[in-house]
């Protein structure tokens, strides 16, 4: 009895927290399908918000922005990281732990003091180091830089690099073409997983878009900061729209660890249990 | 989670190629260029000149303290400090409060149940930032929904509610605190095995005993650990606050961006004293907890036995 007390009382919890949380969500989704919320009911069921958003020629290039800008400097810090990862994994072991350091501060600076660092430092400057869109993606690519590193990390965790690479030494490989051909083909899915939750990271991005990118590249953020001031039932669409792409993003990341799972568990199977994760 | 060194990464492990080929060019060192290039050029370059810039008097740059002393002597910036400093602790320890009942409510939960909940909670925690501020624009905003009906129904703590405020940063605040916190709480849960609630009940111990002798002391490095997180989280949360108040509320973050971008004249050795002011008190919080954590207790000598 006193069990059954208990698992209702963690029902209503979880309940209230859930209800509080997909409230203002689920606001925000019907206010952007009527016309008029000016008594306790709305009135005027309507489609025409989203009609009219994507009837707009200028809502397009806000969004192929913000994927281009938060795909971009995903590819370049994985590709950056991974190179560095060879010096560290085959020449270098000692450097790991300044490696660590270097990528773990941008996670502490957060967003705003490092996008104002890099402007004071960098708007005054001749080009291409006052470029914007250089600054933005360069000012990412740090931003992102501890989430991708750990994602390498652990992925090198959970494989015996070295063993791989001294293995095709023996057979005359280069430890580059090594590192490239048996080590990284292994890290790819982990890889992944970080990759796409920093790509979700930089998609709702506002605070170094608008310190950074200014008017100078107007991603979907900005163009939604704008478009709250005119109307109510366009930005709740837009609102939508963006969380919908979002959820996709992470939708995918979560089917992604899943496949990971599957897959080290079939390897885990296949290694007999001398493998632990 | 354990990140156990690999073998390979460990300290002192030979260097796999510099033994095969003592004399080999270090041609190799060029794949750490591009990373070099970026950590130098956008991390460690912009901090240090930031760090710099804001001991730097700004006519004649000679090394003084006057930026600091500034943050202080106009009531304009001593307002960012405390109210960042008290919006941030607040939600932060609301925050925390309601993420360790929705946590220990996950952890006791049947698996479908909590990962549903999980699920939510993954879900909302995208929900940030300027989207946030304006979903509570439209529910308790000026004529908001919520307000709508207060004035319906003639509630008067509704009818009355000004979002733009200290309350209302608050609660939108609290809103993006709460999943943070309870996804980074609920692993934490699973330390707690069922047999130390036995042991104690054995003993003749009630769930009060329980919570505050073996509960929470083996909790609190994770709840020490989750309310610094929050407490960073919030402290330097801009986009939400500039959303909902633009620059009409003095926190931090709005204040150190005004120094640098748009229409007031730009300070940037004042803006960088007080971006170092943000930085200090994210390091004094984090430091702060890690001190508690390692203070000697009697309690303290339990949880680490």
């Amino acid at each position: 009895m006193k069990h059954d007390g208990k698992q209702r009382l963690n029902l209503t919890v979880m309940a209230l927290v859930s209800v509080y949380l997909i409230l203002p969500l689920m606001l925000t989704f019907l206010y952007s399908l009527f016309q008029e919320w000016t008594s306790i009911l709305p009135t005027g069921l309507t489609l025409r918000y989203y009609a009219d958003l994507f009837a707009d020629p200028g809502f397009y290039m806000p969004i192929v922005r913000t994927m281009i800008i938060s795909t971009v400097p995903v590819l370049l810090c994985s590709l950056i990281t991974l190179l560095a990862m060879y010096v560290v994994v085959v020449h270098h072991p000692r450097w790991q732990k300044i490696m660590q350091i270097l990528c773990t501060v941008p996670y502490s600076l957060q967003g705003v003091i490092l996008a104002i660092s890099v402007l004071a430092l960098y708007s005054g400057l001749p080009l291409p180091f006052s470029d914007r869109i250089a600054m933005l993606v360069c000012t990412y690519c740090v931003l992102i830089l501890p989430y991708t590193y750990r994602g390498i990390q652990n992925s090198l965790n959970a494989i015996n690099a070295r063993q791989m690479i001294e293995a095709a030494q023996l057979l005359g490989c280069h430890p580059l073409a090594a590192y490239l051909r048996v080590v990284v083909p292994n890290l790819v899915s982990g890889i992944t997983v970080s990759a796409m939750l920093s790509v979700s990271l930089l998609f709702g991005d506002f605070v170094v878009v608008n310190i950074i990118g200014g008017s100078y590249y107007s991603t979907a953020q900005m163009y939604l900061y704008k478009m709250m001031f005119r109307s109510g039932q366009q930005t709740s669409a837009m609102i939508v729209i963006l969380f919908m792409l979002t959820l996709l993003i992470s939708a995918s990341v979560l089917l992604l660890q899943q496949q990971r799972q599957r897959n080290a568990q079939v390897k885990q199977e296949e290694a007999d249990g001398i493998h632990t994760v | 989670m354990t990140h156990e060194q690999h073998p390979v990464l460990a300290a002192g492990a030979p260097p796999l190629a510099r033994r095969r080929s003592p004399a080999r060019n270090r041609m190799y060192l060029l794949a750490l260029v591009p990373f070099v290039a970026l950590i130098v050029t956008y991390e460690l370059a912009p901090l240090l000149t930031l760090i710099v810039r804001s001991f730097i008097a700004p006519k004649t740059g000679v090394f003084t303290l006057q930026n600091f002393a500034a943050v202080f002597q106009k009531k304009l910036y001593r307002d960012a400090v405390l109210n960042s400093l008290n919006l941030s602790l607040l939600s932060a320890a609301i925050g925390m409060l309601v993420a360790f009942f929705g946590a220990k409510a996950a952890d006791e939960a049947t698996p479908g149940r909590r990962s549903l909940f999980m699920s939510i909670l993954n879900m909302t925690s995208n929900f940030a930032g300027v989207p946030l501020a304006f979903s509570y624009i439209i529910l308790l905003g000026n004529a908001g929904v919520l307000i709508l009906l207060g004035r319906q129904f003639g509630i008067g703590l509704l009818e009355s509610y000004n979002l733009y405020s200290f309350s209302g940063l608050l609660l939108v605040y609290v809103y993006f605190q709460i999943p943070l916190g309870t996804m980074l709480l609920v692993p934490a849960f699973q330390a707690l095995r069922p047999e130390w609630r036995e042991a104690v009940s054995l003993l003749g111990g009630g769930p009060a005993r329980y919570w505050f002798r073996v509960g929470l002391p083996v909790l609190l490095p994770s709840l020490l650990g989750t309310f610094s997180v929050l407490f960073s989280n919030a402290v330097a949360a801009y986009a939400t606050a500039y959303a909902l108040l633009g620059g009409n509320y003095s926190l931090l973050p709005i204040r150190i961006s005004e120094q640098f971008v748009g229409d007031v004249i730009q300070k940037k050795e004042f803006g960088s004293a007080l971006a170092v002011m943000l930085m200090v008190l994210m390091i004094g919080v984090t430091m702060l907890s890690n001190r508690l954590l390692h203070r000697p207790t009697r309690q303290g000598a339990a949880h680490e036995a």
